[in-house]
C-alpha cells in the first residue's frame, strides 16, 4: 500500500467532477457576541481551480482564519451564523454539519494551523499523530500507516525518520513541527490544503523552506492551497493568485504577477508599503497603515477602508464600492472609487504631497 | 529512576520528622523516665516493672535515642509498643482497623474518579448545555455540604427512617463476607464519595474545558478524529494534571472525615480508635496512628508523583536528565 495510490483514488473520484475545486458566493460568518453580531466574514465569494494556490493576505483581524475555517465548516456552531453557498467539488459543504464534514477533514480538506508549538498533542508520539487519519480513513493496519507515517516525514524533509517518529513534538524544534503538521495534512492525500499562517511562528530561514516545500508538495500531489498570511510578502512567490481581505470582506483579487504590477484597491498598496524591506534593518516600520482596522460590530457604511484611505472622498464615506472586475482582466478585481491610477487617485496624491511639502 | 529515589528518600524524610516530632511531644511533659513509664503503662507501677519498660523502650535515654528504639522495634519487630486501655499490643489493636480506614479512602478515590471522570469529561465537552449546567449546580452544592453532615443525613434517611443497612455481624471485610462488607461500607463509602467525586469532577471539568480550546484538539477534529476519539483520547490526557495533584493534596481532607464517618456509622477504624485512644492518653496507639497515616499519605504521594511521569512524557524526560 502506498500513498500514491491511495492520493489517486480521492483525487481521481474529485477530478472527474467538471468546474472548480471550490466556489464560494457570499459566504458569511458572523458570532453573536454580547457586544452585538460580530461580521467577521461577510459576503466573500470567489472560485479555486484545482492544483491552483490562492494567497488571502490582510491585517491581522480581517477575518483571514474564520473564512479559511468557515470553508472547512472548523467552527463552532454556538453562537455562530452562516450564509451563503459553498461549493466543494460541485458539492455543497457550506450547510453540512460536523459530523458530515468529518469524513472530509483529513480526507479531502486539510489545515495547517499558525503555531506548530501548540498544534501538535504532546502527549503522543509524532508517529501516532501521522498515522491516526490514516487508520481512520484509508482503514490502515498499523504497521501500513506506521510505513506510510515514515515515507511521509521523508517526504516533508525530515532526517532520520524511524527516530523522529518515536519522538514528542517537545523534542522538536518549530520548523520541525511544522514539517510534522505538513506531513500530517498530507497523510491522507487531500485535494485541498489550507495552510494559516503556516511561517509566522518560525524564524526567516525556516520560513522560506516551509513555503518551499509546501509549493512543492501541492504540485507534486496535484492540491489546492490556499495560504493565508497577513505579510503579502509570503504569498508573492508561492501563490497563483492572492486575495486581499480587509474587514471581512475581499477587496481586491488578481493573479499575483498582475496584482504586483497593477493594484488598485489603496488598501493592497498599503500592505505592500508594510513588507519589511530586507536592507531596511531598523525595526519601526514607517509605512504601517496608519489607524485601525474597522469594528466587525459597526462596521463603516460606506468603504470600510475609508476611515483610513488617504484618497477617501465623501462617496467613500456613503456608498460602499462593489468587486468589479478591471476592464482588462477579467481575472483582476477590486473593489474601490478611485483606485490607484485614476484621476481621482493622482490628484489626491497630489494634494497629500502638497500638503506634506508646506508643512 | 533517580528522580523516584531522590522523592523516595524525601518522603522517608517527612515520615521521620513528623514520627519523630509526635514522639518528642507526647513525652517531654514527663519529669524522669519513671514518670514516663507510668504514662505510657496507664496506671501505678511497681520498682521493677517500671524498669523493665523503661529497659524495653530506652526510657531514660534522650529523645533522639528513644526514638531510634522505637524506629528499630517497629522495624525489626513490628513491635509498636502496647495499649493498656485495650490491654492488648497495639499492633493487634489496629491491624484489623487499618484496613477499614485504607479501603474507605481507596474506595472514596476509586469511585470518585469513576464517577468524575465521565461526567466531567461529557460536562467539558457539552459545555454551558443543559447537561453541564444541571452537573455544574449538582457538584456545587455537593462540595459545600461538609461531609459529615452528609453522613448524619444519609444515616438519618437510610438507616433511622428506612431501617435498612442494619448494622450486621463483624465481618466487615471483603474477604471475610461480601454481602456483609457492603451493607457496613455502602454508606461510609457514599458518604466519602460524594464531596471527593465532586471536587475531582469540577477540576477535571475546569482544566478539560481548557484543554478542549487548544489548538491540538482543533487539528484532531480536522483530522477527520471523530468526537469521541478528540476528547477521550486527545483531551483527557492532557487534562489530568488538577487531577492527579488532587488525589494526593485531598488525602489528608479524606482521613479526615473518615475518622468521623467511622465513628458515625459504627464501623471499628483507626478513626474510631483514635478518639478513643486519645480520650485516654494512650500514646503508644497515637504514636503508631500518626505513624500509619503519614505512611499511607507518603505511599500516595509517591504514587501521585510517579503518575505525573507516566502521563507526560516531557516530565519523564526532565527527569530522566535531573
Ligand atoms: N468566536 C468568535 N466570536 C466573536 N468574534 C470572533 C470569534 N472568532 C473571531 N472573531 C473575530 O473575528 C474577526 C476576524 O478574526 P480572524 O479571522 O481570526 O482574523 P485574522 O485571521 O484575519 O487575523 C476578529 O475581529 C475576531 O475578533
Ligand atoms: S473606495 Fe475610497 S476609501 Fe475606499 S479604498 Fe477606494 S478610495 Fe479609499
Ligand atoms: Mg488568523
Amino acid at each position: 500500500m502506498s500513498i500514491g495510490s491511495t492520493t489517486n483514488i480521492t483525487q481521481a473520484a474529485l477530478r472527474d467532477v467538471q468546474g472548480p475545486l471550490l466556489e464560494l458566493t457570499d459566504v458569511r460568518t458572523h458570532f453573536r457576541t454580547p457586544r452585538g453580531l460580530v461580521r467577521a466574514v461577510d459576503g466573500v465569494s470567489f472560485t479555486l481551480e484545482r492544483g491552483r494556490s490562492l494567497g488571502i493576505v490582510g491585517e491581522s483581524g480581517s477575518g483571514k482564519t474564520i473564512l479559511s475555517r468557515s470553508i472547512m465548516g472548523l467552527l463552532p456552531s454556538k453562537g455562530t451564523e452562516r450564509s451563503g453557498s459553498i461549493k466543494f467539488a460541485g458539492t455543497e459543504v457550506g450547510n453540512k454539519s460536523r459530523k458530515e464534514m468529518r469524513h472530509i477533514w483529513g480526507k479531502e480538506m486539510a489545515m495547517i494551523f499558525q503555531d506548530p508549538m501548540t498544534s501538535l498533542n504532546p502527549l503522543m508520539r509524532i508517529g501516532d499523530q501521522i498515522a491516526e487519519p490514516l487508520r481512520l480513513h484509508l482503514g490502515m493496519s498499523k504497521a501500513d500507516a506506521a510505513a506510510t507515517a515514515r515515507r511521509l516525514l521523508q517526504d516533508v524533509r525530515i532526517p532520520e525518520p524511524d527516530r523522529r517518529l518515536a519522538q514528542y513534538p517537545h523534542e522538536m524544534s518549530g520548523g520541525m513541527r511544522q514539517r510534522v503538521m505538513i506531513a500530517i495534512a498530507m497523510a491522507c492525500g487531500p485535494t485541498a490544503l489550507f495552510a494559516d499562517e503556516p511561517t509566522t511562528a518560525l524564524d526567516v530561514t525556516v520560513q522560506a523552506q516551509i513555503l518551499d516545500l509546501l509549493g512543492e508538495q501541492r504540485r507534486e500531489r496535484n492540491m489546492s492551497l490556499v495560504l493565508v498570511t497577513h505579510d503579502l510578502g509570503v504569498v508573492a512567490g508561492h501563490t497563483d493568485e492572492i486575495a486581499v481581505m480587509y474587514g471581512g470582506k475581499l477587496v481586491e483579487k488578481a493573479p499575483t504577477k498582475r496584482l504586483f504590477a497593477a493594484m488598485k484597491m489603496p488598501y493592497t498598496e498599503g500592505l505592500l508599503a508594510s513588507i519589511p524591506k530586507l536592507e531596511d534593518q531598523s525595526h519601526s516600520r514607517l509605512n504601517v497603515i496608519p489607524g485601525r482596522p474597522p469594528d466587525l460590530v459597526n462596521p463603516p457604511k460606506g468603504c470600510r477602508f475609508a476611515p483610513r484611505c488617504p484618497y477617501a472622498s465623501a462617496r467613500c464615506n456613503e456608498e460602499e464600492p462593489p468587486l468589479t472586475a478591471t476592464q482588462d482582466d477579467p481575472n483582476h478585481s477590486y473593489a474601490c472609487w478611485y483606485p490607484v491610477g485614476s484621476p481621482e487617485y493622482h490628484e489626491a496624491r497630489a494634494r497629500i504631497n502638497a500638503s506634506a511639502g508646506v508643512n | 529512576m533517580r528522580y523516584f529515589f531522590q522523592r523516595f528518600l524525601q518522603l522517608l524524610l517527612v515520615f521521620v520528622i513528623v514520627t519523630f516530632v509526635v514522639l518528642v511531644v507526647m513525652r517531654v511533659g514527663s519529669n524522669n523516665a519513671q514518670e514516663l513509664a507510668i504514662k505510657l503503662a496507664g496506671r501505678p507501677l511497681k520498682p521493677e516493672e517500671s524498669d523493665a519498660l523503661i529497659q524495653q523502650y530506652n526510657l531514660d535515654a534522650n529523645f533522639i535515642s528513644q526514638y531510634l528504639t522505637w524506629l528499630k522495634n517497629l522495624i525489626f519487630h513490628f513491635d509498636l509498643g502496647f495499649s493498656p486501655q485495650a490491654g492488648q499490643s497495639v499492633a493487634d489493636l489496629l491491624k484489623p482497623r487499618v484496613w477499614t480506614t485504607v479501603l474507605l479512602g481507596l474506595y472514596a478515590n476509586v469511585f470518585g474518579l469513576l464517577i468524575a471522570i465521565p461526567l466531567a469529561v461529557t460536562q467539558a465537552y457539552r459545555r454551558d448545555r443543559p447537561f453541564d449546567k444541571v452537573g455544574s449546580m449538582a457538584t456545587f452544592i455537593a462540595v459545600g455540604i461538609p461531609g459529615i453532615v452528609l453522613g448524619v443525613f444519609l444515616k438519618l434517611i437510610f438507616v433511622v427512617q428506612l431501617g435498612w443497612f442494619p448494622s450486621i455481624g463483624d465481618k466487615i471485610y471483603p474477604w471475610d463476607d461480601l454481602h456483609e462488607h457492603f451493607m457496613n461500607f455502602f454508606l461510609p463509602t457514599l458518604t466519602l464519595t460524594i464531596p471527593v467525586a465532586a471536587i475531582y469532577t469540577r477540576l477535571l471539568r475546569a482544566d478539560m474545558v481548557m484543554t478542549l480550546q487548544s489548538d491540538f484538539i482543533t487539528l484532531a477534529s480536522a483530522k477527520g478524529v471523530p468526537p469521541h476519539r478528540v476528547v477521550w483520547k486527545h483531551g483527557l490526557r492532557n487534562s489530568l494534571f488538577s487531577l492527579v495533584t488532587a488525589v494526593g493534596t485531598q488525602l489528608g481532607a479524606l482521613i479526615g472525615s473518615a475518622v468521623l464517618v467511622e465513628s458515625l456509622f459504627d464501623l471499628d477504624g483507626l478513626g474510631s480508635q483514635l478518639v478513643v485512644s486519645v480520650l485516654s492518653a494512650d500514646l503508644f496507639t497515637v504514636q503508631s496512628f500518626v505513624a500509619i497515616i503519614v505512611l499511607i499519605v507518603v505511599v500516595v504521594n509517591l504514587l501521585v508523583d510517579l503518575s505525573y511521569a507516566l502521563i507526560d512524557p516531557r516530565i519523564r524526560q526532565a527527569r530522566a536528565l535531573g
